[in-house]
């Protein structure tokens, strides 16, 4: 019953529409180089809440836009140039924010807008139980209608961290360590199947990119390197169906690990490493070589999720769950 | 090991000199005051001990890496605070008397045929492998020192069940009819909730493919068992330290409960009507030990080394032999201990005179024999490791749900 918006842009996930901003002000200079972008700030200037905003600096990371630096935020400009961190306020800026991209972060009522938020909270929760989603609640806690409520869940059952039970109420997790494991096997099946076929349609200059910012670079994670592993190695292979799956396959898993990380687990440093060999062999051997390797890595890296499993444990309950989360 | 003195100060330590220190966090497993003492003496730096329960040591040792330079825990909760990057791999090239520590502890098993047990056997979480998992292949680094470990059971009354001469001792007791009201499990999710898992399949009430990692239907299963019991009124509690289990029998509150040997020698009058059992399907086994904390480096580092080393000397193996604990490196031990004490403790002899535990009270009585005999004949019976299993953070959660309901008494 709603009516269809006008703007094209509201339609548009919201880290999407702030990346597009940040982007095109630093490529005007609008914002120098050296600026700490913090997320708060950033938030408030784009009338959104945090989790957007760092997908967005997520993305600008991974361009290499901006990058991370020994403090807090991100430093505007490309790693490894020594650039000296410039600390003012991103309002004093004169940042320009196209007028459709404006109202379409003002429009309220696109379920995208909201969906980052909500899965973040929803994949946190399942590592410490199983919790019914309360659609009522969820709906005031965004202060949307139940039908965006909707668009919200079917989206977060579509990447599979929800499902309906027998009494038709939504249910997260628990995440067990078996969801884990069933999830890498998938991933060491369809993964390197998938690299195989993508070879030939690899750009090798963007893959040794990485491979040498791995060590000189302090700022690339693993999260990242994985990323881009997906998106110049993976998702070139001509598969569609395929490649949707293993991305479908990843969500759960993706989601889960940026919760952990928020909650200070800590980081992974042996993958760096792996990640290295996968990508020299990506660009100077026959792509089976990478292929038998990167079944290799998945096994490794469910073993360590596995453990990451276990050491959660640890955390106790008192970390907060959003309103609209019932215990079960 | 003696320190030499300052040279800058041939005649007595300028007060403004701050002593050398060791911190160490651990449990009342092994942060004993009399082991403290005598390795301040032998070493001749300050070692502080900071004493906490199972869980909170687990959590801030994964978490506070930077508040201990020694780790004194269990090997099961390796999986916890390896996995947190809190510790550093010990050298063993640095462990004077490491060939002097048993197969028990390096190898697995007490022979070559002796049953390993279910669950995680020390040795799985002893070696550093490459990728910086942990497993059993021999290398030269190692996560923890092992020290000290037991076979743990629980103990009856004899009152209720008999002395188990005519039937057996069964884990089943601990969730036996007889009891009911009765029951007290320890708190700890990697140690009673195996207690009871035992209890379960032992009564033949649950039955689990691996008892030492369960699938979620398998957990699910057994706190469905347990919440059914707890609304029944079996269990009347539930403890963290030997102190409070010691209460509860002081009390007369139990009838079968989860025990640590320690404990047995504090129990006065009940002493004579409750007893450690020998159960048929054998014991829930842990092993201990200690670790380096990340941070440590120079000159904190070696002193972390002397203490290690001094862990094996013998005095300390003493020490937690008269609460009933084994020493990975026995045969400083056995010197360490006077004749009948070792017969006592490791042999299964009758006490031939009263024993004194660590801090000089009688503990056992002249005649007295540990249950289950001899070192040998208990560790050939270990029916299961204390284990942090995969399914671990989702038992852990669903234990300690039930424990509060136990511990509020709900209906």
């Amino acid at each position: 019953m709603t009516l269809r918006p006008s703007n094209p842009l509201a339609q548009e996930p919201r880290y999407e529409l702030i990346t597009q901003v940040l982007r095109s002000n630093i490529a005007s200079g609008a914002l120098p180089a050296g600026l700490v972008l913090l997320e708060g700030p950033i938030a408030a200037l784009m009338q959104s809440s945090r989790i957007p905003v760092q997908a967005a600096l997520r993305t600008l990371a991974l361009e290499g836009l901006v990058h991370r630096f020994v403090g807090r935020g991100y430093l505007v400009g490309p790693p490894y140039q020594d650039i000296a961190p410039l600390r003012r306020d991103i309002a004093a800026f004169d940042l320009k924010i196209p007028q459709q991209v404006d109202d379409a972060l003002q429009t309220r009522g696109t379920w995208k807008h909201f969906y980052d938020e909500v899965e973040e909270q929803v994949a946190l929760c399942q590592v410490f139980g199983e919790f019914r989603i309360v659609e009522t609640e969820l709906a005031d806690y965004l202060g949307v209608s139940r039908t965006v409520v909707r668009d919200v869940l079917s989206r977060l059952q579509e990447r599979g961290l929800i499902a309906k039970n027998a009494s038709s109420h939504w249910i997260a997790g628990p995440l067990t360590a078996r969801t884990l494991r069933e999830k890498f096997e998938l991933r060491a099946i369809l993964e390197p199947a998938a690299l195989r076929l993508a070879g030939p349609y690899i750009h090798h200059s963007q893959i040794e990119a990485f491979r040498d910012r791995i060590g000189p670079d302090p700022t690339l994670k693993p999260e990242g390197l994985e990323a881009a592993l997906m998106t110049y190695c993976i998702a070139k292979a001509p598969n569609t169906a395929l490649v949707e799956m293993i991305q479908t396959n990843q969500m759960l898993l993706t989601s889960v690990n940026r919760a952990l990380t928020g909650l200070g687990l800590p980081e992974d440093e042996i993958a760096l490493d792996q990640y290295r060999t996968l990508f020299d062999l990506i660009v100077r051997h026959p792509i089976d070589s990478a292929a038998e390797y990167l079944r290799d890595h998945l096994q490794i890296m469910a073993a360590k999720n596995l453990a990451r499993m276990k050491i959660v444990a640890v955390i106790s309950e008192t970390v907060g769950f959003a309103p609209y989360l019932a215990v079960q | 090991m003696a320190l030499a003195p300052p040279a800058a100060a041939p005649l007595a330590a300028p007060p403004h000199l701050p002593r050398r220190r060791l911190r160490v966090r651990g449990t009342s497993i092994t942060l004993l005051k009399e082991v403290r003492e005598r390795a301040q003496a032998d070493l001749g730096f300050d070692v502080d001990y900071e004493l906490m329960d199972f869980i909170t040591c687990q959590r801030q040792a994964a978490m506070q890496p930077e508040g201990y330079d020694i780790y004194e825990q269990c090997f099961h909760n390796l999986d916890i605070v390896w996995f947190w990057g809190a510790l550093q791999p010990i050298d063993t090239d640095r462990i004077a008397d490491w060939n002097k520590i048993t197969d028990l502890s390096k190898e697995g098993g007490i022979s070559k045929y002796a049953w390993r047990g279910h669950g995680d056997a020390p040795v799985r979480k002893l070696y550093v492998q490459p990728g910086g998992f942990l497993g059993p292949k021999q290398g030269r680094y190692i996560s923890m020192l092992p020290t000290v470990h037991n076979m743990d059971s629980f103990g009856f009354d004899t009152r209720v069940f008999g002395h188990g001469d005519v039937k057996r001792p069964s884990w089943a007791w601990l969730l036996d009819r007889r009891a009911k009201g009765r029951i007290a499990l320890v708190d700890e999710p990697a140690i009673g909730f195996f207690d009871a898992a035992l209890a379960a399949e032992a009564g033949a009430e649950v039955q689990f493919t691996d008892i030492g990692n369960m699938t979620i239907a398998e957990i699910d299963a057994l706190m469905a068992l347990l919440e059914d019991r707890r609304r029944q009124g079996y269990f009347c509690a539930s403890w963290r330290t030997g102190e409070e289990a010691a209460q509860l029998l002081l009390d007369d509150r139990v009838s079968a409960q989860s025990m640590w040997s320690p404990v047995y020698g504090h129990l006065g009058k009940m002493a004579e009507v409750f007893v450690e059992s020998a159960p048929v399907e054998g014991y829930r086994a842990w092993h201990g030990g200690a670790s380096l904390s990340r941070h440590l480096g120079g000159a904190q580092l070696d002193m972390g080394y002397d203490y290690l080393n001094w862990w094996l000397d013998g005095y300390a193996g003493a020490v937690m032999a008269r609460q009933g604990y084994y020493m990975s490196a026995p045969e400083r031990t056995k010197a360490a201990l006077a004749p009948e004490e070792w017969a006592y403790w490791y042999e299964g002899a009758p006490a031939a005179r009263d024993l004194l535990g660590p801090s000089g009270d009688v503990v056992v009585k002249t005649g007295a024999r540990r249950a289950g005999g001899t070192y040998q004949d208990r560790a050939n019976r270990i029916a299961l490791w204390n284990t942090v299993m995969e399914e671990y953070n989702y038992a852990a959660r669903s234990w300690d749900r039930f424990i509060r309901r136990v511990n509020e008494g709900q209906k």
